[in-house]
C-alpha cells in the first residue's frame, strides 16, 4: 500500500497528472488534423488517378 | 501535518509529458530527422508536402519507439553508470511497465500510420529499423558481443532509406549508399564516446570494444573505419548520383575526420589524468560531419535540380 502524501505532494501529483493530461489531449487533437490532412491528399490523388485513366480509356480503345 | 488518504490506484510518482519525452531519446532523434529528411528531400521525385510530413514524423516517432524499449529493457543498466543513471526509468519517475507501453505504443503506431500514408515497402523498412535497434541490438548484440554497435549501427541508418523511399517508392543503389556511410561512420563516432565512458560501461558488465579488446585496439579500429568511411562518401559522386558539389564536401569533410581519427587511432602513451581531449573532439566533430555531410546532398540536389 502506498504511503499517504502530504497536500504539497499531493499538489505536485496533480499538477504533473494535469500536465499529462494536457500533453496527451494535444497529442489527440494533432491526429485528428493529421489523419483528416493525409484522407485530404489521398483523396485528391485518388481523383486525380481515375480522372488519368478515363481520359486514358478513349484512347486505348482507339487504337 | 495534515495528510489526505491516497486511492490505492493511484501511483505516487506520476511522471509528467517531459519523462515520456524524454524516453524517446530527443538528442538522437534530431540526427535521425535530419538524415531521414535529407534522403527525402535528395531522393529524384515529388511527394505531397503533408506525406513528405507524415514520413519524418513517422521516422521520428518510430525512432522514439525505440528508444523507449531500450530504455524499458536497459533500466538497470542505466542505474549503473553515471551518464544514464538520472534517465526516467532508473530514477523512478516512470516505472518499467509504462516505457515498455509507451514504446510499444509508438512503435506500432508510427508503422501503422507509415503504412497507410506512405506505402508497406516504407512501413516494412520501419518495422525492421525499430526492431533491429530494440532486439537485434539491445537485447542480443550489447550485451554479447564487443561488436555490438558495428553492426547494431545499422539501426540508425535505416532513416535516409526510409525517407528516400518514401518519394520513389523502391530501393535502389544510392540509398543503400546512404544507409552504407551511416553504418561505418557508427564505429569510430561511438567508440571515440566509449573511450572517455569506458570506466562505465565495464561497470556494468557492456563488452563494449574498449573494455573487452583494449584501448589501443579500439583506437586502431576507430581510425580504420575513418580511413573506409572516406572513399565510401566518395562513391556516390564517382558512380554520378550526385554532383560535385557532394563530392568535394564529403572529400573536405572526410579528411579532416581521417585526420582526428588518426590523432586518436596513433595515440599513445596516454598522460597521467588525461582528459581525452582528442577523443572528445572526435565525437563532436562526427556528429557535426554527418550533418554537414547530408546537408550538401541535399544542396547537391537542389542545385542540380534548379541548375545552378
Amino acid at each position: 500500500m502506498t504511503p499517504p502524501l502530504t497536500p504539497s505532494e499531493l499538489a505536485a501529483f496533480r499538477a504533473r497528472q494535469k500536465s499529462r493530461s494536457r500533453a496527451l489531449a494535444l497529442v489527440l487533437v494533432a491526429l485528428v488534423v493529421l489523419f483528416f490532412g493525409i484522407t485530404l491528399v489521398k483523396i485528391r490523388d485518388g481523383a486525380a488517378a481515375r480522372h488519368q485513366a478515363v481520359l486514358a480509356a478513349p484512347a486505348t480503345q482507339a487504337q | 501535518m495534515p495528510q489526505l488518504p491516497l486511492s490505492p490506484t493511484v501511483e505516487p510518482a506520476s511522471a509528467e509529458w517531459r519523462d515520456f519525452f524524454a524516453l524517446t531519446k530527443p538528442r538522437v532523434m534530431t540526427l535521425v530527422i535530419f538524415t531521414g529528411l535529407c534522403g527525402l528531400l535528395a531522393a529524384p521525385g515529388e511527394i505531397h508536402p503533408m506525406l513528405a510530413f507524415t514520413a519524418i514524423l513517422c521516422i521520428a516517432v518510430g525512432a522514439g519507439g525505440a528508444a523507449a524499449l531500450n530504455m524499458w529493457w536497459e533500466a538497470d543498466l542505466d542505474a549503473g553508470m553515471k551518464r544514464t543513471r538520472h534517465r526516467p526509468v532508473p530514477s523512478g519517475r516512470i516505472d518499467r511497465t509504462a516505457a515498455r507501453d509507451f514504446g510499444v505504443a509508438l512503435s506500432c503506431g508510427s508503422v501503422i500510420t507509415m503504412a497507410l500514408a506512405i506505402g508497406w515497402l516504407d512501413a516494412g523498412i520501419l518495422a525492421l529499423s525499430i526492431f533491429y535497434y530494440a532486439w537485434v541490438y539491445t537485447v542480443w548484440l550489447k550485451p554479447r558481443t564487443p561488436q555490438n554497435i558495428v553492426i547494431g549501427g545499422g539501426a540508425g541508418a535505416f532513416p535516409p532509406l526510409i525517407g528516400w523511399i518514401a518519394v520513389t517508392g523502391h530501393i535502389t543503389l544510392m540509398p543503400v549508399l546512404l544507409f552504407l556511410i551511416i553504418f561505418v561512420w557508427t564505429p569510430p563516432h561511438f567508440w571515440a564516446l566509449a573511450l572517455f565512458v569506458q570506466i562505465d560501461y565495464a561497470k556494468v558488465g557492456i563488452p563494449m570494444m574498449p573494455v573487452v579488446a583494449g584501448e589501443r585496439s579500439t583506437r586502431h579500429q576507430i581510425l580504420g573505419y575513418a580511413v573506409v568511411l572516406l572513399p565510401l562518401t566518395l562513391l556516390p559522386w564517382w558512380l554520378g548520383f550526385t554532383g560535385a558539389i557532394f563530392g568535394l564536401s564529403a572529400l573536405a569533410l572526410g579528411l579532416v575526420f581521417v585526420g582526428l581519427s588518426a590523432q586518436v587511432g596513433l595515440r599513445r602513451p596516454l598522460p597521467d589524468k588525461d582528459t581525452m581531449k582528442p577523443e572528445k573532439r572526435l565525437f563532436g566533430y562526427s556528429i557535426l560531419y554527418l550533418f554537414v555531410l547530408f546537408g550538401m546532398l541535399v544542396v547537391d540536389h537542389l542545385a542540380a535540380r534548379f541548375g545552378a
